[in-house]
């Protein structure tokens, strides 16, 4: 089991929360999962991380904010 | 991490929205020209062939442009979905519509049949290629979040404000016997208080809080607004076709109708006194000139009801702070958002890891001042222009300078966008 490194971005304006979450993946040791914390699905991202080998698990929180949870493809 | 070599598959290229973010200040000089080809005052007389096509230089000229370029964009990032065919539907819908919005003003201006026949084509065919496209791509989305709802919803008032549209043209050009002025209600009906107004509820749900830093819309808001008011508006459809002759139900929907926009733009404006970082913002002031409009419009046009004596010009009044108060200060407002949004969107995904302009610095700040005050003054002149031959001229002039700049504003954000994609190629050996 990996260690897990948290973003928090909510709140964030565009385009930070993507560059923010791009740059922590840019330096994600292997086996790591980056816990994201963000206040919108963010569907572009989603193309991203699929095109870099990334999986990635998104839940919807109570407080309307979404968790999303980032590991890399072995 | 390889993002030089990403697709865009989700996103379409930043040319099909720009090109109809383009083109559509080009409508702006248009209207003015329409207004002032004009015989006398033309706010004076609402159904002047002068007004009527300078009202639909603005309504698909120049709106329905920015919001059929923007909804290519919109529907992916917000419910993650893009259109069908893109390259096909954004092609065809931009020389369609444009084309077939030219074809129209002909029509109203010179009279002829044959010019109203053309835009029939050409609009139907702009209009329900866009309507189809737009509805597969939200049947597949995968978000079914309230965004979604209101912008199938409105894409479902302007399939009917179409229809209503394309009877009403048929209608003039034939010369045929037509319930006119029902037909010409529901028309306006579902197009400004449907797609208009439905379209911007459900794309603000997402953009104010994201671009303006503001608490989410309540739940309850979000929940129920955007059906309720296109339930109210069959209703009043309804109504007005099959018992014209009982106008006060259709009063009480229309009351309702105006108590659900005030509440709309009520909530939206107490969001935007609460947002997190209270600096100003010249698109932020855009957003709140659009709501205090339509605050205005509902009154005015409650107003209208109360007043017989004065309902032509009051009902006129409120078409002028709906239309080009509160639904151009709003899209020129998202508009300032949406194209610096682009160029940095597309510029990272191109490759760009380092050096891309600032969203910020990609149109200046200082010119979208000068166009929210612009803006405002234009505005002023439309309260005054249906008694004043001069504030119909203001209006012009306001008018043909709110295009030329927004067209700056565009240009500039296309020029940044190339310049930093050439950085990006490497030079030819």
């Amino acid at each position: 089991m990996g260690s897990t490194v948290t973003l928090d971005v909510c709140g964030l304006p565009p385009p930070e929360p993507f560059v923010n979450i791009m740059a922590t993946l840019e330096t994600l040791p292997a086996e790591t999962t980056l816990q994201a914390r963000i206040h919108r699905e963010p569907f572009p991202l989603y193309d991203v991380l699929r095109e870099n080998g990334f999986a990635w698990q998104t839940t919807a929180l109570a407080d309307g904010n979404f968790q999303i949870l980032i590991h890399r493809i072995p | 991490m390889n993002i030089a070599s990403l697709s865009t598959d989700q996103s379409p290229p930043i040319s099909f929205p720009f090109s109809f973010f383009a083109l559509a200040p080009l409508f702006l000089l248009l209207a003015a020209g329409m207004l002032a080809l004009g015989r006398g005052n033309p706010f004076a007389e609402t159904h002047s062939p002068a007004m009527l096509a300078a009202a639909h230089c603005i309504t698909l000229g120049f709106m329905a442009a920015v919001m059929f370029g923007a909804m290519q964009q919109i529907l992916p990032v917000l419910v993650g979905s893009k259109m069908p065919v893109a390259r096909l539907v954004a092609r065809s819908v931009l020389l369609a519509l444009l084309t077939g919005t030219l074809a129209l003003c002909a029509g109203f201006m010179l009279g002829e049949p044959a010019w109203l026949n053309l835009a029939l084509v050409l609009l139907g065919t702009a209009f329900l290629t866009f309507i189809g496209a737009s509805l597969v791509s939200l049947a597949r989305a995968p978000a079914k979040n309230e965004t979604r709802t209101a912008i199938l919803l409105a894409v479902i008032t302007l399939a009917v404000a179409v229809g209503m549209g394309m009877l009403l043209a048929r209608g003039y050009a034939a010369g045929a016997s037509l319930p006119y002025t029902e037909f010409a209600a529901a028309h306006v009906g579902f197009a400004l208080g449907g797609w208009i107004l439905l379209l911007i509820i459900g794309v603000s749900y997402q953009v104010v809080p994201m671009f303006q830093l503001t608490p989410n819309y309540p739940k309850w808001l979000t929940a129920a607004l955007a059906p309720a008011i296109f339930i109210l508006l069959l209703s009043a459809a309804l109504m007005l076709l099959l018992d014209p002759a009982s106008p006060w139900f259709a009063r009480a929907i229309e009351c309702l109708f105006w108590l659900l926009a005030v509440v709309f733009a009520g909530v939206t404006l107490n969001l935007q006194s609460r947002r997190r970082r209270q600096v100003p913002d010249a698109t932020l002031s855009f957003f709140r000139l659009g709501m205090l409009a339509l605050i205005a419009a509902a009154l005015l046009a409650l107003a209208a009801m109360r007043y017989p004596d004065a309902h032509s010009v009051l009902r006129t009044l409120s078409a002028l702070a709906f239309l080009p108060g509160f639904a151009m200060s709003v899209v020129n407002g998202m508009l300032y958002k949406i194209i610096p949004f682009l160029v940095w969107f597309h510029l990272f995904r191109g490759g760009m890891k380092s050096g891309i302009p600032n969203m910020k610095q990609i149109i200046p700040e200082n010119w979208m001042w000068w166009h929210y005050r612009l803006q405002l003054g234009t505005l002023l002149a439309f309260a005054g222009a249906p008694f004043w031959k001069w504030a119909a001229q203001a209006v012009m002039l306001g008018l043909l300078l709110q295009g030329l700049l927004l067209g700056a504003g565009v240009f500039t954000g296309i020029a940044v966008y190339r310049q930093n994609v050439r950085r990006l190629k490497p030079a030819p050996v």
